[in-house]
């Protein structure tokens, strides 16, 4: 007998729905996708590059505010898309964990270990109904000691995997599908390649071309595996560099 | 599970006497990947298809198959997410046994503490069950075992069982092929083979895990190339 839906509040909170999903992680999904801003996260041989959309919706706003790429440690960097508050709780969370972690255990926090801290945590707002999930995709990069450069990413569901490219947001899928040509037969890119690769598959899904100042690109490397953001000026050389090429 | 606010269950009692969100849960369960495990005489396999959402996706940064104990080993089928919790839960739980008693602890106590959790997330306050079913697979002193652990909480002892997609193809399969008297090499072909009568596209080492655990009592995952070794004998 297939009864109602458990008094109609599985879309409410995060119980089951007669077939078996969860309305509410999925509305967090839409809700990254209602941010509308594209990112994108390449990882080469030896470094990794995020790129995301800068989109500053008034004049009068202070520009350089306007952020969705956090520097968690020294050398760990998290890239947010979707909501800005939920990111920039999710993002104070993971800095005071990772620096328990470096203080608890006197080694810094691998990625994966902060990746999988960050998607546990967000298991437990899909299974608690206290707190609802965020609305955030959280790609996180950094160069482990182990496995050389990391990319990985987290979503409101719990889910984490490395990746070697990935893309979250509005035209996530678009992006998605633009990379699997790229990265088809396992190219191992150098430094250049792989911010090219990402701020040219940003141009490509989105249509346009960018000025320096309408997008943030951040970089971890092996020879220098500090978080850093570009500046306008870096960001400029490497965009000159794609329309060069092209 | 303090939440004050929601200090009632989630999961009640609908007027037919079922519990309902259990029934989501398993409806999730069943929508998941295939998993399978077999017991044989002198051990036990556990196996799972590895289907990943893009190629984009690192499969050396993914393992679905996870050690509880170095003795005892599980797989799942349902929500991952979930999965990692009960794996963290359950972990702990066998590091406390190991603690008070100085043995390892058995296959079976670890299996009901698991269970036990399960439950309570169905009966707590402000929480929803578990989206996985597992297969525990292990070996200690009354020889391999394996059991199967629902969202409900309830656990039973199998000698072969599938979860997942493709469960009542795959459990017809194992009906045929099972014997008592199996041996474990015997065991990983055919759970090889019940993983292949449901696989949409080729199988391979990428795109399935296998864990084993022998008279050794040592549980590990087998590596791509013994995989692929396995992978051969059986074409």
């Amino acid at each position: 007998m297939s009864r109602g839906s458990g008094g109609g509040y599985d879309r409410h909170i995060t119980i089951f729905s007669p077939e078996g999903r969860l309305f509410q992680v999925e509305y967090a999904f839409k809700a990254v996708k209602a941010a509308g801003v594209t990112s994108i996260g390449v990882r080469g041989k030896d470094s990794v590059c995020v790129v995301t959309q800068k989109k500053v919706p008034d004049k009068l706003l202070d520009h350089t505010s306007v952020t969705h790429l956090f520097p968690i440690t020294k050398y760990l960097g998290l890239l947010a898309t979707g909501m800005t508050a939920d990111a920039r709780t999710l993002v104070q969370q993971a800095r005071n964990e990772a620096a328990e972690f470096r203080f608890r255990y006197g080694y810094e926090m691998p990625v994966d270990v902060l990746s999988k801290w960050i998607a546990d945590k967000s298991q437990v707002y899909t299974q608690h109904a206290y707190m609802r999930p965020l609305g955030v995709v959280a790609m996180i990069l950094g160069i482990d000691e182990e496995f050389g450069p990391r990319l990985y990413k987290c979503d409101p569901a719990g889910h984490f995997f490395g990746h070697k490219a990935t893309s979250a947001g509005l035209k996530e899928q678009e992006a998605i599908n633009f990379l699997e040509k790229k990265m088809k037969n396992d190219p191992a890119f150098t430094y250049e390649e792989t911010v090219q690769t990402a701020i040219s598959a940003l141009q490509s899904v989105l249509q346009e071309d960018f000025k320096a100042s309408e997008i943030e690109v951040g970089v971890v490397r092996k020879e220098n595996p500090d978080f850093q953001v570009l500046s306008v000026e870096e960001i400029d050389e490497h965009l000159t560099a794609i329309s060069e090429r092209d | 599970m303090g939440d004050s606010q929601y200090s009632f269950s989630l999961t009640t009692f609908s007027p037919s006497g079922k519990l309902v969100q259990i029934e989501h849960a398993l409806t999730a369960v069943g929508s998941g990947q295939t998993s399978l495990g077999i017991k044989a005489a002198n051990g036990v396999v556990i196996a799972t298809e590895k289907k990943l959402p893009s190629i984009l996706v690192d499969e050396t940064s993914v393992q679905k198959i996870q050690s509880l104990t170095p003795n005892i080993g599980v797989v799942y089928s349902g929500m991952g997410p979930d999965f990692r919790v009960l794996v963290r839960k359950s972990r702990k739980q066998a590091e406390q046994y190991h603690r008070l008693y100085k043995e390892p602890i058995p296959v079976t106590q670890l299996v009901r503490e698991t269970a036990t959790v399960m439950q309570e997330f169905t009966q707590s306050g402000g929480v929803r069950p578990f989206g996985v079913s597992l297969l525990v697979a292990g070996f200690d002193d009354k020889g391999p075992q394996l059991y199967q652990v629902d969202p409900s909480g309830s656990y039973f002892s199998w000698k072969a069982s599938a979860m997942g997609k493709n469960v009542s193809n795959a459990k017809t399969f194992l009906e045929k092929r099972y014997t008592d008297d199996m041996e474990l090499d015997d065991a990983v072909h055919t759970a090889i083979l019940t993983l292949k009568e449901g696989f949409e596209g080729q199988i391979s080492s990428k795109n399935i895990e296998i864990g084993i655990i022998g008279t050794d009592k040592k549980f590990r995952v087998l590596t791509p190339g013994e995989i692929d070794d396995y992978l051969a004998e059986v074409e």
